[in-house]
């Protein structure tokens, strides 16, 4: 896209996120989730990455999702708008008519291992079936059960049924390029999440007064989030350019990157969130406010698709080429 | 910062560039440290070498004795040099924006070329005894006088000040004004009579730092460095740059050990403990994102944006890099502990520094709160 064009989807993006926004947890509502994944849908944005070449680059979609962390929003367009049209432009086989997938994962969030049960069918909002990658890149396409519960409240997930079908079948590259795909999304969206909350929290501490002053002149609260800022700043930097290297670099490459930019921000998302919750103070304790909502969702994303150990453990190996 | 998509560079461009600096590098093969050569000696030469071939100041104009090309072709050598265990590039990118931003059209030509070719060796003359973290208390003084000036005063931790032959001065030149248009830069010749550089021993053994005494220097009006009381912004610009692990030639550096780390992974896959291997995949992530910021913000500087406050961020990650790289260097490698007097322990010891140079992690800090952040003052400073 063109720079102009691409502001204007991200401005569709946040005017939409500011009125369908989670005012607080009792907000996280079925109906309200439905009315809001329609009108999402009605963006159109699931078009985005459907055509060969993409509408929208790598760098583009990461930061709509970005866009979507920032607010609380109990949508789905990571696993409707973005990662299941891309894995269908992968395989090749274009979206069945009037059927709108998610992507499946292991029951621990995890990217799915070997044999495929349990499932689950996760970020479902509105979707009514979820497309599961297997670790020799089969693809196969499973029905979704009743809601699973989660931790993460603005996320829809639902069990996956047993039964299944192959859809296709990814290449190596191709194989390459969905897992560096699917670890920058939502690395990017948790970015948008911490960025976001470290700046109500900023903006908190310019208000709040205690001792006569707002908090926020106080050196202790300054440096809690000049920290936050500069982690915020790390995941971002990373997730950016993993990005950017899977649009312009070879797909081995982008992973790479794609693994550092999940890693840093499974650390650093959620550090940085807490240091918003310590400036908050007890606010932030409470089931109304909606720090605990971005805490749920960062903690839980930091075990989505990949753990920091999974991801430790392979970066600290060479790579076999350079 | 930039929330719509960045250009990082031509990827095509830059492997061209990779390509022709890797058959250089393989005609040259960086030198040898001699025996007792001092480490700045050494480098010096590595200067003269790589200039000798085309690259140094990849991004400075070519008027100015630089290639014109773009910052991200700067941090494409870098990044070769690392690859293949060679030292970094000559640590003169901040110097040389802080001329080309406030000398002269004169002086840049006079002084750029010689720098980018290691003619002239520089250092930087801010700290004095009462002004480390408060540069704004400094003392130093050059007075007017007709068409010259005199400066007295002390300066200290001055880098390799026995090895330069120039130093980017900060003095005072108006006893009462507000500090930050009373800071006059000058480019002082070492060699200058009432000059007397004494150097100060390191924590790892090494003279980096010195302290520089100023008896009654005369300074000639074409050696001052920009208007008089154009001190303070000009240091804030240098200090900007220097915070930029980019612009300081050290990505290299801690990419070349992080690949040691990580091929030990390999060579002792059965005695390594799973702690340290994840400490080691731990230095990679610090390592990859440093690389991913420098060259984002690199990226941004190309569509604009000025170093700016921003900068700290960029030292803060820098400085949580390298001291956690040379902390699990340790680890890896114990034996450094036993013998004492290794080199990798120095490094260590001087990763320590990384906190104090260049302004403190608490300053730093302080500038984000305050310049990136907007948060209210609690006085000064
Ligand atoms: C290896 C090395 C090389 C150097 N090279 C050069 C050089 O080439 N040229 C040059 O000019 N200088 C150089 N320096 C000096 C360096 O810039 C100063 O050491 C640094 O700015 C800190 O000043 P200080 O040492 O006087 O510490 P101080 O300013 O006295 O600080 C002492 C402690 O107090 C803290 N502190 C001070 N003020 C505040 C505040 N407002 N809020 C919170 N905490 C605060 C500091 O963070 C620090 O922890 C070098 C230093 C080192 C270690």
């Amino acid at each position: 896209m063109e720079t102009e064009e691409f502001v204007l989807v991200r401005d569709l993006l946040r005017s939409f996120a500011t009125r369908f926004r989670v005012g607080s947890a009792d907000d996280v509502k079925p109906s309200l989730g439905a009315a809001a994944q329609e009108a999402l849908g009605e963006l159109g944005l699931a078009e985005l990455r459907r055509s060969t070449p993409p509408a929208a680059t790598v760098q583009e979609c990461a930061l709509l999702a970005e866009e979507h962390g920032s607010l609380p929003l109990a949508t789905s367009l990571l696993g409707t708008a973005l990662l299941a049209p891309e894995l269908l432009r992968l395989v090749g086989v274009p979206a069945a008519p009037g059927r709108t997938p998610t992507i499946a994962l292991a029951r621990d969030l995890r990217f799915p291992a070997a044999s495929p049960s349990p499932l689950v069918a996760w970020d479902s909002e509105g979707a009514d079936e979820a497309l599961c990658v297997l670790p020799d890149g089969t693809v196969t396409a499973v029905g979704l059960g009743p809601a699973a519960p989660s931790v993460d409240l603005l996320r829809t997930i639902r069990t996956a049924l047993p039964s299944q079908h192959v859809v296709g079948r990814l290449d190596p590259a191709g194989h390459l390029r969905w897992q560096a795909y699917a670890l920058i999304v939502v690395a990017s969206e948790l970015v948008g999440a911490a960025r976001s909350f470290v700046a109500q929290s900023v903006g908190y501490a310019r208000e709040r007064a205690q001792y006569g002053r707002p908090v926020g002149s106080f050196q202790a609260v300054q440096h809690l989030l000049a920290d936050a800022t500069v982690l915020v700043e790390a995941c971002t930097s990373a997730s950016r350019y993993a990005a950017w290297s899977l649009d312009h670099e070879s797909p081995q490459r982008a992973l790479a990157a794609a693994r550092v930019a999940k890693a840093e921000v499974n650390r650093s998302a959620v550090e940085a969130v807490y240091a918003g919750m310590q400036v908050f103070g007890g606010i932030a304790q409470t089931w109304e406010h909606i720090a605990h909502l971005y805490l749920r969702k960062v903690r839980v994303g930091a075990t989505v698709l990949a753990t920091t150990a999974d991801l430790l453990t392979v970066l600290a190996e060479p790579e076999a080429t350079r | 910062m930039t929330d719509t998509p960045l250009d990082f560079g031509d990827p095509a461009d830059l492997n061209r560039l990779r390509t022709e600096f890797r058959t250089w590098l393989a005609e040259h093969p960086f030198p040898e440290r001699h025996l007792d050569e001092p480490v700045p000696v050494f480098l010096h030469r590595w200067h003269r070498l790589l200039h000798s071939g085309g690259w140094v100041g990849l991004d400075v104009p070519e008027r100015y004795g630089g290639r014109g090309l773009t910052a991200l072709h700067q941090v494409a050598v870098s990044d070769e040099l690392g690859a293949c265990g060679a030292p970094g590039v000559p640590r003169i990118g901040y110097l040389a924006h802080a001329l080309l931003e406030f000398a002269s059209e004169d002086q840049r030509l006079r002084m750029l070329p010689r720098m980018l070719a290691g003619d002239e060796v520089w250092c930087q003359g801010f700290s004095e005894p009462g002004a480390g973290s408060d540069l704004a208390g400094m003392s130093t003084f050059a007075e007017r006088r007709d068409d010259h000036y005199v400066v007295r005063g002390q300066k200290l931790w001055t880098s390799y000040a026995q090895y330069s032959d120039l130093c980017l001065l900060l003095a005072r030149t108006d006893r009462e004004g507000s500090p930050h248009r009373s800071i006059t830069a000058f480019a002082l010749p070492l060699d200058r009579a009432g000059v007397t550089v004494r150097p100060l021993r390191a924590a790892n053994g090494d003279d980096e730092f010195c302290e520089l005494f100023l008896d009654d220097v005369r300074l000639e009006e074409s050696e001052r460095v920009g208007s008089e009381g154009d001190g303070w912004p000009l240091a804030m610009t240098t200090v900007s740059y220097e915070r930029n692990a980019l612009d300081t030639g050290h990505l290299s550096k801690y990419g070349l050990l992080v690949e040691r780390l990580r091929s030990t992974v390999r060579e002792r896959a059965d005695t390594l403990p799973d702690g340290l291997r994840s400490e080691i995949g731990q230095c990679q992530v610090d390592y990859e994102v440093l690389v991913a910021h420098a060259r984002r913000r690199t990226a941004e500087r190309l569509s604009g944006q000025p170093a700016g406050p921003e900068s700290s961020v960029d030292k803060l990650l820098m400085t949580r890099a390298e001291q956690r790289l040379y902390e699990t260097a340790l680890k890896v490698f114990p034996e450094q502990l036993a013998e004492d007097g290794g080199e990798l322990f120095g490094e260590y010891l001087y990763s320590r520094a990384a906190s104090v140079y260049g302004g403190t992690s608490q300053i730093q800090r302080n500038l984000i709160a305050k310049r990136v952040l907007h948060l209210p003052s609690s006085g000064r400073p």
